[in-house]
Order: structure tokens, then sequence, then C-alpha cells
């Protein structure tokens, strides 16, 4: 239902009328985002020192068995309670992970308010700042933000070099399709009180990647 | 090099500090450059323009630009005169018939220390001055001018100083113009915050390129009865032996 | 002097005094400090950062107009509602109206300067629905019945103690420890029945992305993806100015913001949302509004001298490099916008009877300006500010005919040189007689803070003039 908006065009034309130069009287360069950042030679290095320095658990694999190991052994640390795990092909194929863990899966709806951790795919991972790139396709939006504990099944592949090429990609991809996606870069946290820093404030107090190397 | 200088002397120096002037004027003959002072001088108009009364700074800096149009190397004991004549000048005067000539005397004005160190090229003047002295780099020296290593290559030279570098330096000492008295409060309690870090050197005093600066430190130290003294750069270049 | 002035200078002059306050705001911000140094490290040319982020913002202003109507098709073709809200009325009963259609009872807000600037949360609350603020800093504050101290850490002037205090008046049943860890978790307790019930979700947005048609979102706490992710319908609350034309160009805005404003490389959750939730996704809001607020935007952007200071990315630095703020704190300015850009947007916004003494709270150090992210000159804009308020005929006639008076003596210096001769003099003779500092008339606002200078018997012209007579040598 359309609904009137008569200040769309007068706003519209204020702004026509406002003359605004292209590139104001100020003496600068024009700057290319690579004079900005180190180039990164070695992605798959860099990101996991961003990992470590923002507190991002990755466990390294070589392949499927050891990623469902990796991911039992990510389980054995959640508390018991529910886990949310995106209904995708690949994480089908972990299943022997999940033995003992009541499983709800995402074709199933939303994330559940006391699920105890979520286990999902990603679009991408940054190594840049040690990033997941994640969407809405990643277990909805709730599978990376309401749960407690975030795991990530990811493989070397997905790894991309800095922030610019993840959002050219997603620009050229159907990734810009989806309503949601973004970078999630270590836990939640806040540093609100007295600028000290706590990890885990409404989203996730941990984030875990099992990381295969393809 | 082109050995004559003109004196660009503030009002307030020309009123209420002349000792400033007469060393500006020591230090300068000194090192073999003729001083004039161009006795119509008056003041560049800074107050008035930073309060908002641009009618009134007008003029003001109209008399400055015709007073010394005729001069090759203006020279300067306050980094915030300076400032006003090389960085405000342009767009104050940006409706003026002057407004070309004003560019051109701005690119001709120099802070006194910029002057030594970048114009003459020297930073020993041949100075002794035996004390302990924390330096206040002034906001508008360092931020509008560009004015960071010269006083301190200045100060190093300078035989028997003990020279001490002050945390937080580049925090501003409160003085702003009107703002001292708009609001007279805060500028005390930013003094307040400067005289903490220049008494963690334990100096025996802070000296500036910004006499309005100095002006203002000066008396909240002297209101608060704290021991550090104030002097001016230019003050101590021109020391000769200890006193 | 208009009523908000005298407010301030009362409120200035206690602050100032407030020896507790000023150590703890030191504290918080040399913790900034520090964080912000390590920060720029990561860059291999921080100026080049700068420049950077300035062209992205400054091509937003110069195609303003095409790039929100691109920004518009997108997110229509998405299904989502874009509303242009002239004024902050105008904004209020658009986001009232959706409210009421939907029958809101609750409401979880993060981050949004722009909602305090428009008082969207007393209007929203005269209908009857509960408005929880759900960052945390925000969250405290509102508990407090306080306004924000700082637009990035709202609650910096507070104590954990303070906070824990709170915690257990309002939250009793939450709070399970005394720690900063444990006051988090009791938050976290509290907020999550109002998340996983409220009807509506409010956000800001920190960019608006013209060709992906997206909003882009940065938080740290997940208090914001909770808002944008779990209630039916969520409102976008923007000002008109966060346009930015590529995707890709949040490749250095989101670094450069998060540095500058807490000296992280990135913040935890770097969010963009384009619409409602599509058919095949499992969850997210059904309804997706943007509301985009001009209030007086407009008006900045037609004026040559200040149109940039729409570059601002609110990102919180020239607030802690203000050495007037670390004084005055956040509240005094009594302005959604305190700091240096507070001062410089407020006067021109709400005009300069009301706010253009916040233009003069400032020593004109320009520091604000070399922290600036977006290389906007906050000083020019406060003496520009100065300027139009004296113009507007707003300055105290005592201050006109101060100025006049200077400006005819300072023209012509035999009479300089009188008055500034009879001034010292009189002043020397009052000295003399014990005339007190306060009863130095103009002279007393000096005295008031700070020793009686010396007085010298003669100018420096006059010395000149004995040692080199009336030639030069």
């Amino acid at each position: 239902m359309a609904i009137a908006n008569s200040g769309r065009e007068r706003i519209l034309e204020r702004i026509r009328k406002a003359e605004v130069p292209q590139n104001p009287a100020i003496d600068w360069a024009i700057v290319s985002s690579d004079q900005i950042f180190e180039p990164i030679t070695d992605p798959l290095q860099h990101f996991l020192a961003e990992c470590e320095a923002n507190l991002t658990e990755v466990k390294v694999t070589r392949d499927g068995k050891s990623s469902q190991n990796a991911l039992a052994e990510l389980l054995s640390a959640v508390p018991a309670g529910t886990v949310y795990v995106q209904d995708d092909p690949r994480l089908r194929h972990l299943a022997d992970a999940f033995v003992g863990r009541e499983v709800i899966w995402s074709s199933a709806g939303r994330a559940p308010e006391d699920c105890q951790a979520t286990v999902t795919l990603c679009e991408a991972l940054v190594a840049q700042t040690g990033s997941i790139v994640s969407s809405s396709r990643d277990g909805g939006r709730g599978g990376s933000i309401i749960p407690p504990t975030h795991i990530v099944y990811a493989t070397s592949t997905q790894i991309v070099p800095d922030i610019t090429t993840a959002l050219r990609n997603a620009m050229e991809s159907d990734l810009k399709n989806a309503s949601y996606f973004g970078l999630i870069t270590g836990s939640s946290r806040t540093a609100d009180i007295e600028k000290i820093l706590v990890q885990g404030a409404h989203g996730p107090r941990k984030v875990a990647i099992v990381l295969e190397i393809q | 090099m082109d050995k004559r200088v003109a004196l660009f002397i503030p009002c307030f120096v020309d009123q209420m500090q002349p000792q400033v002037g007469l060393d500006t004027v020591k230090v300068l003959r000194r090192l073999s450059f003729q001083v004039e002072y161009p006795e119509d001088q008056t003041c560049c108009g800074q107050p008035a323009f930073n309060t908002g009364q641009w009618d009134s700074a007008r003029p003001c800096a109209e008399h400055f630009v015709n007073v010394f149009k005729a001069f090759s190397q203006i020279v300067c004991p306050s980094g915030s005169c300076t400032s006003m004549v090389r960085t405000h000048y342009p767009e104050l005067l940006k409706q003026s018939v002057l407004h070309e000539e004003a560019v051109a005397v701005g690119s001709r004005t120099f802070e006194l220390s910029e002057f030594l160190v970048r114009v003459a090229g020297v930073s020993d003047v041949g100075a002794e001055f035996r004390h302990s002295v924390t330096y206040h780099p002034s906001c508008h020296a360092t931020r509008e001018l560009g004015i960071y290593d010269e006083p301190i290559s200045l100060l190093q030279k300078v035989k028997g100083l003990d020279l001490r570098l002050m945390p937080n330096a580049n925090e501003c000492c409160g003085f702003g113009g009107m703002f001292s008295t708009k609001f007279g409060m805060v500028s005390s309690a930013m003094a307040e915050t400067k005289i903490a870090n220049i008494e963690a050197t334990q100096a025996e005093y802070v000296t500036a390129v910004d006499p309005s600066c100095l002006m203002h430190l000066d008396g909240v130290l002297r209101f608060q009865k704290h021991t550090p003294k104030v002097i001016h750069l230019a003050s101590i270049l021109a020391s000769e032996a200890s006193l | 002097m208009s009523r908000l002035a005298e407010e301030f200078l009362v409120a200035a002059a206690q602050k100032s005094a407030d020896l507790t306050h000023r150590a703890t705001i030191k504290r918080n911000i040399d913790s900034y400090d520090a964080a912000v140094a390590k920060g720029k490290m990561r860059f291999v040319d921080w100026e080049a950062a700068r420049a950077r982020a300035a062209q992205v913002k400054s091509e937003g202003m110069h195609s303003l107009g095409p790039l929100l109507e691109s920004f518009e098709a997108k997110i229509k073709a998405r299904g989502g509602h874009v509303y242009w809200a002239e004024n902050s009325e105008d904004a209020r009963q658009y986001i009232c109206d959706v409210a009421k259609k939907h029958d809101v009872k609750t409401v979880v807000k993060s981050k949004s300067m722009v909602t305090e600037e428009i008082h969207l949360s007393p209007a929203l609350e005269k209908l009857g629905i509960k408005v929880w603020e759900t960052d945390l800093g925000e969250l405290i504050v509102q508990l407090r019945n306080e306004p924000p101290y700082h637009i990035v850490t709202p609650a910096m002037h507070l104590t954990r103690e303070q906070i824990r205090d709170l915690f257990l008046e309002k939250m009793p049943s939450d709070v399970q420890g005394e720690t900063h860890q444990e006051l988090v978790a009791a938050a976290r307790r509290f907020l999550r029945r109002a998340f996983f019930s409220a009807e509506m979700g409010i956000s800001g947005a920190n960019f608006l992305v013209a060709d992906a048609g997206m909003v882009a979102i940065s938080t740290n706490e997940g208090n914001g993806r909770l808002t944008t992710s779990l209630p039916k319908i969520h409102v976008v609350v923007t000002g008109i100015e966060k346009v930015i034309p590529r995707l890709e160009d949040l490749g250095v805005m989101w670094p450069v913001l998060a540095t500058t404003g807490t000296g992280q490389p990135i913040t935890t959750y770097s969010t963009l949302i384009g619409g409602p939730k599509t058919a095949d996704e499992v969850d997210g809001p059904e309804e997706f509004h943007v509301v985009l607020v001009d209030n007086g935007r407009t008006e900045v952007l037609a004026d040559k001298a200040q149109q940039e200071l729409l570059r601002c990315i609110r990102c919180g630095a020239c607030l802690n490099q203000c050495p007037v703020y670390r004084q005055v704190g956040g509240h005094t300015y009594k302005s959604t916008y305190p700091g240096p850009i507070g001062s410089a947007l407020m006067p021109i916004f709400q005009g300069q009877q009301d706010y253009g003494h916040l233009s003069y709270a400032c020593s004109l150090c320009t520091a604000c300006n070399s922290v600036c992210p977006v290389k906007i000159k906050l000083s020019d804009h406060l003496l520009e500010n100065r300027h139009k308020y004296v113009a507007e005929g707003n300055a105290k006639t005592s201050e006109k005919i101060g100025f006049s008076f200077f400006r005819w003596m300072a023209m012509n210096r035999s009479r300089y040189e009188f008055f500034g001769w009879a001034g010292r003099k009189a002043l020397r003779v009052a000295l003399g007689m014990g005339v007190k500092p306060e009863q130095l008339g103009p002279l007393a606002k000096w005295t008031k803070y700070r020793a009686v200078p010396e007085v010298p018997k003669e100018s420096f012209r006059a010395l000149w003039k004995k040692e080199n007579g009336n030639g030069n040598r």
C-alpha cells in the first residue's frame, strides 16, 4: 500500500538545487584502496593470525573425517541443550558429529531462543580481519546471533584477502540478493562499562570455525 | 640571503610584554639581520575575527596588509598572530581589493622559530640559559602552521639548557582568545590540566612560541601559587649568560 | 544570551570544577587514545585512508539525489518501504503510524543518534508503547533517565559501582554478580526478554549503500543484529547524508569508522540489510521500512561554506580529542550532538540564536580537524557560525561597541598608541591605589581565575623609539 509522501519531491528538489562540487577545494590526491592497506601475501596464515587476535577459535582439518571430529570436539564443550544446524548437504554429511545431541535443522524454522549452539556454513572468510561472511541463507539471520556459541564449517578455498574483495564478490554474485549478509569478527562484546572490554554481550560469546584445507 | 626583516609585534606584546619584542630584536641582530619596525602597525584583527566580528576585523587586516606589503620578510614572535595572517587573511579578505596582496604578504610572514630554522637555516643562535625548561607546543603554531620541530631544534642548541618534554603536550592550554573570559572556568580547568603536565617534568620554566598561551598560563600559575615560571622562546634565545 | 547559553555556562563551570569527573574522563579517553594509536598502525598510510574516506563521502554528497533514488529503488524492489521525512515531526508521525497499524506494544531500539534528534521515543511512549534501548550504554542512561553522555560511549561518565547499583534497582532478578562480565550478563538476560517479544525493532544506519541498495550497520554487542532480525517489523531511521556510492567503499569506510570510533580493526558485526525476509529465508522481519530524514540537512547541503559537515560519519573522534569536551563532558551541551561536530551543526540545525553559544565554547585549538577521519575542518565551521551569529544580530551590544571602538582605534597608529598608553596608565594607577581585581570592570573576568599581570610603563614601540630613534638599524 503506497503511503502518501509529498516530502519526497521537496527534499529531492532541495538536493537538486544545492551545488556540491565534484571534488572539494581541498588539496588531496585521488587515493586508491591499494595505498591504504598492506597487501596480503599469504591469506591463510594472515587469516589464522587475525582469528587468534580476535579470539575466534579455528580448528584446521584436512578432510571430512577430521572435520567431523573437530566439530564433535567443539560440541562436547557446549552445555546440554539443542543444537541448531543449517540444513545443507555439507552439514548433513557431518551428521556423526551430532551423535548424542538434540539437533534442530534449519528447515524447521528459526534458531530457537534457548538453543545452546548453532552450526552453519558461511559465504566467505576474510583474511584481512579474520572475519566470517555470513548471510540470511546460512541458518537464517538468527543462526549467527541467537546462541551463546556459533560454529562455522568452512573450507580454505573460501578465504579472500580483504574486505573490498569480499564485497566486490558479493556484488557479482547472488549474495547481494539475500535480505541480510555481513561480516562477523570475533564474538559479541562491549566496553560500555568503564571502557573495560567484556567478551560476550547479546550475541555469541564464542565463535569457532572448522576450517578444512582443500 | 636577504638580511632585512620587518618586525610584526602583536598588539598585546607591544603593550603588555614589550620584553618579548626586545628579545626578538636582540636575537635577530645577533644573527646580523637588519631589523625594521613599521611603526604604523597596530593590530592584525585576530580578536575581532575569532569573535565573529568580521566587519571589525577586515579593516584591521587591510591596514596590516598596507603597512607590511613593502617588506620582503616579516617576522613575528607569535604563532597565533602569524597564523591569522597566513591562514585566515585569505578567507577574511576574500572580497577585498587587497585579497591578492594579502595572500602574498601572508606567504612572507613567519613565526620567529620557523624563520630562524627554515628560512635562515640556523638552529644555534649563540644563546645560553642554564635552567630546566619544558616546551608547550601552541595549537596555532603546530596544527595551523606546521611548526613542530623548529622550536625544539633551537632549544636543544641553547648552552646549558635542560630540555624536558611534557606528557600530553599537544593538548590546548585553554587560552583561546575571548574564550578565556567567556568561558573562564573551563579555560582555567584546561590550564590546570596543562599545569599538571608541566609539573610532571619538574622543570623550572615552561616556554612556547605563543605569548598569549604564556600570558594565560602565567596568570593561572601565579593565581594558584605554582612554582614553574613562564618564559617566551625569544627571551631564552636572547639570553647570553645564566640569569 | 539565550537561556540555553546561560545554562551552558553554569553547567560548564560546575563540571570544570568536578575533579572526579575530570579523572574519570581522562581515564576513559587515555584508554581510547591508546587503542586508536594501535589501530592506526594497521594502515600502511593513515592519511591516505582519511583522504579516501573523505573522497567517498564527498562523492556521496555530490551525487546525493541520484544515489538516494538508486538506493530507494533497490529497497522497494525487495519489498521494503522508503519514506522521506522532511522534519522531526514528519518522521515521528510515519513511524508512529506504522506502530499503530501493527498494534505494536514493545519496541527494541539499537543505537541511532537520529532517533534522539527527532525525539522518537517520547512519541512512541505517548502511544503506550514500551521502548527499550538495547545498546548497553544507552540502556544504562535510559534507566537513569538521563541523556547519553557521548555518541559512541553513552555511559562513559559512570563507574562500575554506579552501574551495579542501578541494575540492582532496575533488574534485581537478573543480577548474579558485580564484575564487569556479570553486569553485562545481567543486561543480556534482561534485554533478551524484550528482543524476543518486541513487535518492532528500530535501528539507525551508519551508511546507505547506493549500488547494492542496502543499509549498513556497525555494532559490537549483537543488539543491533537481534533488533534487526527478531521483531516482525524493522524500521531504519537515518539522515539522508549517510549515503555512499558503492558497496566496496565499505572496504575503507568500515575499518576507518572502527578505528576512530573505538580503535578496532572493524566492529564485530558489520551488517548489511536490503529488505524484509525473502520467501526462502527461515527468519527475519516481514516488513522493512527506511525513513530518510532531512530535518535541516538539505539546508546545510545548500551552504557552500558548510556542506562538508555532512561528511561526518559520527565516529566520536572529535569529541574525544576536544579539550573543552574533556572538561565539561557530554551533558553540558544539552544537544543531541555534543563536542565539536555538535557545536558546528546544532546552531545550523536549530538556529544561531539559541545554540550559537556552542560555537563560542571552543578555544580554536583545531585538534578536532587533525583527527576527523573524513577531513572536516571543524574549527572553520565554528568560526563561520560565530560570524553568522554576529551577522544575525545576536552579539551583545557592549561587545559590538567594544569591537567597533577597537577597530576605530586600530586604524590610526597615533590613536592606538594613545589608548594603549592611557589604558596601561589607568590600570597601573588603579592597582597602585589598591583597586581589587574584581572591581576592574571588563578585566574582572580575566582576574577571576588569573593573577593580575604586571603592567609595563612603556610599550615596545616606545622602547624601540628610544633605542633606535625614528630610523631603523
